[in-house]
């Protein structure tokens, strides 16, 4: 990231925003730059605005992302989420054991085609994931910033478990 | 052939939007700004897309291929666009049907080849420009002279698919203006008609394809939220489900399956479904066999998987927009295969409403297309409308382990670029393998290969001491460009990702002056002539510029523009293309640093405009919807079932 995500968006840094506030900034600022509107310009500034676009979208993408949006608060606070050789930090090994558990139980699920309970533990991982998004929302509010790491890496485990279960999900139904 | 015509000086050019459908495809065009679908000589608008290769070489297209399948069932392509982009082991080459296909050959592109009368071999993308080819020349019967194409795609066609569509373009002899998503097509055409702002989903059930696409219209930016869908979904699979009961019941094994069997019964099958709309059960007769009747009952139980396969596409779409149904303003149904009243109904359900479907579901496509393709030919309508689109698979690069490490995510909107850092795994390491994929797994395996290449020459280092830096770029066509650069070194390598299914440029180029009867000639009579609008396009907004925004410029600025500017006039009005090329660049070149003050100044102002109009604007907007729900009362049905 190079640029600052929330300030292209005309926003105070921040995890709990007003995403439709955000959403209709990037919608006027695309109404301005997008290439569409530069079809009768010339190079130069048909380059100028495709750059503009590509920074503004990119913007939007990290702000519309709790996830990603995160990782920008993370960095503009000066916190690593990575190390050196670009891992991540270790997370709470009792939590990693508890993901194991319900990973298991989703692929259990999935073997017996149970659709039902495969949805069923989705929806607890999503309720547990708003639950970490409030948290954050709270602690970056409070400046604890550099505390957040290892929180944020939950909502990454979150994540790729529901994208497994949709993948899932395509794979059973289909 | 066509080429030569589009230089005729006496008519305007003239843009066109074209759908180019699995079952049928269709030409519009914008005439008193309002969109219109284009007729051929029989009144018909839906081109059949269908193509057949006759003996003695003759192509035939459209209607009268359509006839010609059941004598020619291995020689007639039907439902071409299921095999765009896809590789020659794709499941798809072994679904039923009557074709024939060459395994690809060793060290040759991964390419669908069907083998047609005559030995003679072609690709779905030859195929595909076939139809375009007819599409054009209905369109040139009726506006003498076309421009440039604005062509559709399913939202969810990965970037072989689009690359594939492309192609079959350029082979055909048209400039493509934009490939745009067909729900965002249709909701173009619906936007515009109804003038109304608010989130909309589009459910597009075409012959071969299902996209799902959740959107925002507000003033005339018609975002996309979310996307998702199948690209091997559609009308034909309803089909092969009756097809398959039909052959059951009819005590046919695979072993007693000709091609011409399997494509009167494919037919009969279609039949059926189409009957299946107004009535509540068919005799479908197979010629020369006994009858099988199917009831809508039984025909609602073979499609339901395939009704439920939609069903997880559109939740995930919501989710991925944030949004329950209920906070939805209205459904738009588009496709063919909409038509079927199980579909209804399941799209009901699935969204708590009832749907919308009041412009043709046929034909809503290309209408949008039609919009889109006047707004970006035209220079003044395009303030009013803009599309902003997504991609519809995430993209990433393999790392250790086969596992994907997604760059892009799927919804980002385009255009759009990303860049991630990796690092070698083994000392000494000198060269990395990139490999680009598409989709939504964690591995590897599991998700679609764009490209592989190495970067190559790196001097040896330590493990983890080297910094490769990879960019992806996708433009607003949806196509993927990928960067690889080694920092420490500097060694960079480009890649437009094409070359493992698509066919490169080099081909194309020569299938076109095949086509040509004075090839290069005629070529560079048309790169002239290019230039030289682009001159004068170029020339317009510079001195537009300068008098729009003559305070940005700096002590000393104004002149060399202006110079340029007069160089660039001498150039266009003589006959060296290249000498016209060179001075559009030299004019790029001392316009730089003033395009980028003016960019800034705009990007200030829509910040700005936006804190001061944010209360009124979304008052405005409230009332927009509200105003749209008392107009609308009860939604209408739809009717016109075929």
């Amino acid at each position: 990231m190079t640029v600052n995500p929330f300030a292209t968006l005309g926003l105070a840094p921040s995890f709990d925003l007003d995403l439709a506030a955000a959403e209709k900034t990037h919608r006027e600022l695309s109404r301005t730059l997008h290439p569409d509107r530069f079809v009768a310009a010339g190079a130069s500034e048909r380059r100028a605005a495709l750059t503009k676009a590509v920074e503004v979208n990119e913007a939007w993408r990290v702000v519309r992302d709790p996830i990603r949006r995160a990782e920008a608060l993370l960095e503009l606070a000066g916190a690593t989420t990575e190390d050196e050789g670009g891992r991540r930090p270790d997370t709470d090994p009792e939590f990693l054991m508890e993901m194991l558990e319900q990973r298991e139980a989703l692929a259990e699920a999935k073997q017996a085609k149970d659709l039902a309970r495969v949805r069923a533990l989705a929806g607890a991982i999503e309720t547990r994931s708003r639950s970490v998004e409030g948290t954050l929302a709270v602690r970056f509010a409070r400046g604890e910033a550099a505390t957040l790491v290892g929180t944020l890496s939950e909502l990454r485990f979150y994540r790729r478990f529901l994208d497994e279960v949709s993948a899932i999900e395509d794979d059973l139904v289909a | 052939m066509a080429l030569f015509e589009i230089f005729d000086p006496k008519a305007p050019a003239r843009p066109i939007g074209i759908d180019l459908g699995t079952t049928n495809s269709l030409v519009a065009h914008v005439t008193h700004e309002r969109p219109a679908v284009i007729a051929d000589c029989d009144r018909e608008v839906l081109v059949p897309s269908v193509v057949a290769y006759l003996p003695g070489g003759e192509v035939v297209v459209g209607r009268r291929a359509a006839r010609l399948a059941s004598e020619y069932p291995r020689d007639t392509i039907v439902s071409v666009k299921r095999f765009m982009g896809r590789g020659a082991s794709d499941p798809e080459t072994r679904r039923l049907g009557p074709y024939q296909f060459v395994d690809a050959a060793e060290g040759a592109a991964n390419t669908v080849r069907f083998k047609v009368q005559g030995d003679r071999v072609v690709t779905p993308v030859e195929v595909s420009a076939e139809i375009l080819r007819v599409l054009k020349q209905q369109a040139e019967d009726e506006l003498r002279h076309v421009g440039g194409a604005v062509i559709t795609v399913p939202a969810y066609f990965d970037d072989a698919q689009r690359q594939a569509t492309r192609d079959a373009a350029r082979l055909a002899g048209l400039e493509v203006l934009r490939l745009i998503n067909e729900p965002t097509a249709a909701a173009l055409a619906y936007g515009l008609e109804k003038k109304q702002n608010g989130t909309f989903a589009v459910y597009d059930l075409g012959g071969g394809t299902f996209d799902v696409t959740v959107l925002v219209l507000d003033d005339g930016v018609f975002q996309v939220r979310s996307t998702g869908g199948d690209s091997a979904l559609g009308g034909d699979d309803m089909d092969r489900a009756i097809a398959h009961e039909l052959l059951a019941a009819l005590g046919f094994d695979a072993s007693r399956q000709t091609p011409q069997l399997v494509r009167l019964v494919l037919d009969e099958a279609r039949q059926a479904k189409h009957t299946l709309t107004t009535q509540p059960s068919v005799e479908a007769e197979v010629p020369g066999q006994q009858r099988v009747a199917v009831t809508r009952a039984r025909f609602e139980e073979l499609i339901r998987p395939l009704l439920e396969r939609t069903g997880v596409a559109c939740r995930r779409a919501l989710k991925d927009a944030g949004l329950r149904p209920e906070e939805l303003d209205g459904v738009i149904l588009v496709g063919g295969s909409t038509r079927v009243p199980a579909v209804r109904e399941y799209v009901a359900k699935l969204f708590h409403r009832e749907p919308l479907g009041d412009i043709d579901p046929d034909q809503v496509v290309a209408l949008g297309a039609a919009v889109q393709a006047d707004l970006l030919a035209g220079d003044g309508r395009s303030d009013e409308v803009l599309l902003l689109d997504v991609i519809p698979l995430s993209l990433g690069i393999e790392v250790g382990g086969g596992v994907v490490d997604k760059v892009l995510p799927r919804n980002s909107t385009i255009p759009c670029s990303a860049k991630a850092t990796y690092t070698t795994q083994e000392d000494r390491q000198t060269g990395f393998e990139v490999h680009v994929v598409q989709g939504e797994r964690e591995m590897v395996a599991d998700n679609r290969s764009l490209a592989r290449f190495t970067l190559k020459g790196i001097p040896p280092m330590p493990a983890g001491m080297a910094r490769l830096e990879v960019t992806f770029q996708v433009d607003a066509d949806g196509l993927l460009g990928v960067n690889a650069k080694e920092l420490t070194t500097g060694i960079e390598q480009t890649v437009s990702v094409t070359p493992s299914y698509g066919l490169d440029d080099a081909s194309v180029e020569r299938m076109l002056l095949d086509a040509l009867d004075h090839g290069e000639d005629d070529l560079g009579r048309r790169r002239l002539a290019e230039n030289r609008v682009d001159a004068r396009r170029i020339l317009r907004a510079t001195r537009k510029a300068l008098a729009q925004d003559a305070d940005l410029l700096e002590a000393g600025e104004r002149e060399p523009v202006v110079q340029a500017c007069a160089a660039l006039d001498q150039a266009a009005a003589g006959d060296d293309a290249s000498a016209v090329h060179s001075r559009i660049e030299a004019l790029d070149e001392v316009t730089r640093a003033f395009a980028g003050r003016r960019m800034n100044r705009a990007i200030a102002r829509a910040i700005e405009g936006r804190r001061v109009d944010a209360v009124e604007k979304s008052v405005d907007h409230a009332k927009g919807i509200e105003a749209a729900h008392a107009t609308q009362g009860p939604l209408p049905s739809v009717g016109g079932v075929s």
